[in-house]
């Protein structure tokens, strides 16, 4: 019963859940003991009506945070939540990844350069970081410029829908 | 929260929380026991109401101190305790009024 509630208490955002998780698991536990000798189909029922107070307390409670954020970028001014705060362990394991890779280059390097150049159907090998760099920074700069593309139409659909509403309701633009 | 009037299990978990504070699981019984078990709340109904109640500063949390682990309770704010006042007070108008009418009526 508690797996099926512990389950259940996933749907709910992560904020709620820190703030009640515990709590809700409590009440819950309590309430299985109290009913623990009562009858298989009223157990049943209790299982049945706390899983959709669960199931319907977390649309309710993702669909407050959506009308919450919603508010928070009609004010003019994105403002930028908790949940969203960009954790300090992706910048960590980001430049892990990136020494990993930066290494692996100079090794890379090292070993073509000490390998003997024996075979003459083989050309010499040569390391390639040099000539990966430029098509690189061109897909970075492709992705920027399509990601401001994407803003840019985000941004005028929600400025002509913000106008339109104001219209429809009679509000001075 | 809603503004006035509030729904039948809004009403009865400040009715509970009017007497002394209470835990998650003490509403559940309380209100049910108030509504002679017509009005069961299960627990995700009780903490969305919990929680917007606690968002508008109606009701606040504490830790209870005898408890072992601590356990969380809740009671009314001096703000929440004005709210159900005015909420007591229009509904004892109504009934004053509907008295009145049906008695009007029926002479």
């Amino acid at each position: 019963m508690l797996t099926v509630y512990r389950q259940l208490l996933r749907l709910y955002p992560a904020e709620y859940r820190e703030v009640f998780g515990d709590e809700i698991m409590t009440v819950l536990a309590e309430a299985r003991d109290q009913n623990a000798n009562r009858k298989v189909i009223a157990r049943l029922r209790i299982l049945l009506r706390e899983s959709a107070g669960l199931v319907t307390g977390a649309l309710r409670e993702r669909f407050n945070t959506f009308i919450e954020m919603q508010a928070e970028l009609s004010i003019g001014r994105f403002t930028m939540r908790n949940g969203f705060r960009f954790p300090k362990s992706t910048i960590i394991f980001m430049a892990l990844i990136l020494a990993g890779v930066v290494m692996a280059i100079q090794r890379g390097e090292q070993i073509a350069v000490s390998l003997p150049h024996v075979n003459p159907q083989i050309g010499p090998i040569q390391p390639v970081h040099s000539t990966l760099l430029p098509p690189i920074v061109l897909f970075l700069l492709l992705f920027y410029l399509l990601g401001f593309v994407g803003w840019a139409i985000v941004f005028a659909l929600r400025r002509s829908g913000i106008h339109r509403l104001a219209d429809m309701s009679g509000q001075p633009k | 929260m809603d503004s006035l009037p509030l729904t039948e299990p809004v009403l009865l978990i400040l009715l509970s929380l009017a007497g002394q504070p209470q835990h998650g699981y003490a509403i559940l019984k309380d209100v049910e026991r108030m509504s002679s078990g017509r009005v069961v709340l299960s627990t995700g109904t009780l903490y969305g109401a919990l929680r917007r109640l606690l968002d508008d500063d109606w009701i606040e949390r504490f830790e209870e101190e005898e408890t072992p682990r601590g356990r969380q309770a809740y009671r009314l704010t001096p703000q929440g305790s004005r709210n159900l006042q005015l909420e007591i007070d229009r509904m004892k108008h109504l009934t004053r009024l509907a008295t009145l009418r049906v008695a009007t009526k029926e002479s």
